[in-house]
């Protein structure tokens, strides 16, 4: 493929295109690394991440998300800028990107930069061209600010290794949950390829920990940990398969984030499902809502979905729906329970269950109490007892349980889009599973997915 | 017959009435503190006013550090930096409760109080504003290179904003301007930063400036960013409203 040189096209253009090209790129974190200024050059890292703005569909935006080009020499059949769309092309110049970066810093538009791109030649090529303008940002105008850069798979392990250590966190995209998907829809990008350089960047990382510990001043390599991206609802994995994928990449390839990315249909291939209601926002909200509980509340991929009933419940979050299951656990005495479980109950989350345990050290407290301390009263009034008390008269009792929990109107993210309500009658079954869009026969179960990992 | 004493709303006015309650030897639930003057004056009730006293205040402030640790003196400062009448009486309440604890250390966590929650929630009121406003602040540029910021924030927030941005920018000079409250905050390139008031007779007009050649460049192509980056598809302006208050939008360039 000929690369056209864009040089003609105004900055407006450009940032244009290469903005619009990267916008499905879900991550936008800049936490993780908590570093000062060295007192020269411009910027610094907050451990917590800042959000500097807020773009119309409720996504923060706090890193300058830019391709360095969007010419692609792949054919992925999901994304807008593969080989055979036609849409404008445009690439920036290293000088182009650090300019853009330190003024949008500057005026604190910005918390650093997240360059992907697409590939031009080869993977190598177009990485050691990210590598070279993020050199020229660190050392030539001394940005000390948050980066993050997409790695494309198939890159040579010894550019990976000299890029993290100038950047603050590496991605690679695992695209589909499983390979089969993946071969499918994106025949240029392997799963091997994929996974090999997340491994080498976990193993990075743990040696630069360990030489951080012996010498202070050692390089630090990737100190913001490294993250995943998969698309939902493109093929047809079902949750239980996306949330063990999930948990095996947090387990074995300790990464910070997976992000999940409701599928948005923008090149209309006849491969890929036709979504007549909009992108799956809802599935896409209770994988979060899953990842969530694996990441920060102790639970197992295996407890909240299984081979049998393999998708989320439309109408309970999965905490909700867990504890609904599992009623033998209930209910817990706020005032002796340890955190682990009263983090389980539905209705308290991580903050309020440490400010319990904090609290009842200075005395026992009672359900009013909670209910300044954060917890959600109407929720969790099921199942929790303090000083040995219920609440209300209720009873630990499944259909009573959901019946009420479902006319506390669960607080969603967005509005009807994505998903349906309906009125409650006495028909309603809670375990209710979407209508299957896809025909396509699943995939043959677990042994596929763990097998790969 | 219960004592009002009437403070300053500064850190200073307030742990000055703090000391002076203590001074009274008087029962706790007897003396109250009151940040401004009082409206409604009630008819049983002595009232005191209280001269702010640098001396007083920092006996104070070094009882709170030394009992109670550093953790729970900065959550009163930025309690303190709140917007909210209540404030000295929780402060002062919460004081006189946490130093009969077994465990003063751990005053912050007593929630089931109600004047530890009060102080929890105004901490995180200003707290999480500043936070926000470290995101939220747009620099535009003046000709002469000066980097200069509006802002209008409920709670009187700058000097907590001032430490981040001076280490972010140690190369530059910039002007943070709380509107609301005739604040500037000044930080002169590789120097200390200091706040200064109109009070002072400071006074810092960016009409008297024009802005730089590139400032129109620039806030438009982040304009521009801000729009395109958005998916149409997922577009939720009830979220998009949650999560970034109309009351800051006024002062950021990609709303303008």
């Amino acid at each position: 493929m000929q690369i056209r040189i864009s040089e003609e096209m105004s900055m407006m253009e450009k940032l244009g295109i290469l903005a619009d090209a990267a916008k499905y790129d879900v991550s936008c974190a800049s936490s993780g690394v908590d570093r000062k200024n060295n007192g020269s050059g411009i910027g610094n890292s907050a451990a917590g991440g800042i959000c500097h703005s807020f773009s119309a569909d409720g996504r923060c935006i706090s890193l300058l998300k830019i391709l360095f080009t969007n010419e692609c020499i792949y054919d992925c059949k999901y994304c807008a800028n593969r080989r055979t769309n036609d849409v404008p092309r445009a690439s920036f110049t290293p000088d182009e990107i650090c300019n853009l970066v330190i003024e949008f810093y500057r005026r604190n538009y910005i918390e650093g930069l997240f360059l992907s791109s697409g590939i031009i030649n080869s993977p190598d090529y177009t990485m050691e061209l990210i590598y070279q303008a993020i050199c020229k940002l660190r050392n030539q105008y001394l940005f000390q600010g948050y980066i993050h850069v997409k790695c494309i798979p198939g890159t040579h392990p010894d550019i990976v290794q000299k890029l993290g250590l100038v950047v603050d966190r590496i991605s690679v995209n695992l695209e589909l949950p499983t390979a089969q998907g993946l071969s499918e829809l994106a025949p240029n990008k392997h799963r091997k390829t994929i996974l090999a350089p997340m491994r080498q960047i976990q193993q990075g990382i743990q040696q630069s920990k360990k030489e951080l510990v012996a010498y202070r001043n050692a390089p630090s390599f990737v100190p913001g940990g490294q993250s995943t991206q998969m698309i939902i609802g493109a093929t047809p994995e079902n949750d239980y398969q996306i949330i063990n994928v999930a948990e095996n990449l947090y387990q074995k390839f300790q990464l910070k984030r997976v992000y999940y990315s409701a599928f948005v249909n923008t090149t209309e291939d006849s491969l890929l499902p036709a979504l007549a209601g909009g992108p799956p926002l809802l599935r896409e909200h209770r994988l979060y809502q899953a990842d969530w509980l694996l990441r920060f509340y102790g639970f197992q991929a295996a407890e909240l979905l299984s081979e049998e009933k393999p998708n989320f419940n439309i109408l309970l979050d999965p905490k909700a729906d867990w504890a609904l299951r599992h009623l033998e656990k209930f209910p817990v005495e706020i005032n002796r329970a340890d955190y682990h479980t009263i983090l389980r109950v539905p209705g308290i989350g991580t903050k309020s269950a440490e400010r319990i345990v904090r609290a009842r050290k200075s005395g026992a407290l009672r359900f009013e109490d909670l209910k300044k301390i954060g917890v959600v009263l109407k929720r969790a009034l099921y199942f929790i007892t303090c000083s040995g008390k219920m609440m209300y008269n209720t009873r630990i009792e499944e259909d009573y349980i959901t019946r009420n929990l479902l006319t506390v109107k669960e607080r969603l993210p967005f509005d009807k889009d994505g998903i349906t309500y309906k009125q409650l009658s006495l028909f309603d079954d809670v375990n209710f599973q979407p209508p299957e869009i896809m025909t396509r026969q699943l995939y043959d179960g677990q042994s596929v997915v763990l097998g790969q990992l | 017959m219960e004592l009002y004493l009437i403070c300053e709303d500064s850190l200073e006015g307030i742990f000055t009435g703090i000391y002076e309650a203590y001074v009274t030897k008087r029962p706790h639930d007897e003396v109250h503190i009151q940040v401004g003057e009082e409206e409604n004056l009630r008819l049983f009730a002595e009232y005191r006013n209280i001269t702010p006293d640098p001396a007083k205040a920092v006996k104070v402030a070094r009882t709170i550090g030394q009992k109670f640790g550093g953790e729970a003196y900065m959550s009163i400062c930025r309690a303190l930096a709140a917007e909210d009448n209540s404030k000295g009486e929780a402060i002062y309440k919460m004081i006189a409760g946490g130093l009969s604890m077994k465990n003063p250390n751990d005053i912050m966590g007593n929630l089931a109080d109600p004047y530890v929650l009060k102080v929890f929630e105004l901490d995180r009121f200003s707290g999480r504003e500043t936070h926000l406003l470290t995101g939220f602040i747009r620099f535009q540029e003046l000709e002469n290179g000066i980097l200069y910021s509006r802002i209008g924030p409920k709670n009187n927030v700058l000097t907590f904003l001032m430490p981040h941005f001076a280490d972010r920018f140690p190369m530059e000079n910039f002007v943070i301007h709380d509107e609301k409250r005739g604040l500037y905050g000044l930080h002169p390139q590789k120097k200390k930063w200091y706040v200064v008031t109109e009070a002072e007779g400071f006074e810092f007009n960016p009409a008297d400036h024009t802005y730089s050649e590139d400032e129109a460049i620039y806030s438009e192509l982040f304009t521009m960013f801000f729009h395109t980056i958005a998916i149409e598809d997922r577009k939720n302006p009830k979220l998009h409203r949650n999560i970034l208050p109309l009351r800051y939008r006024e002062y950021m360039v990609e709303f303008k």
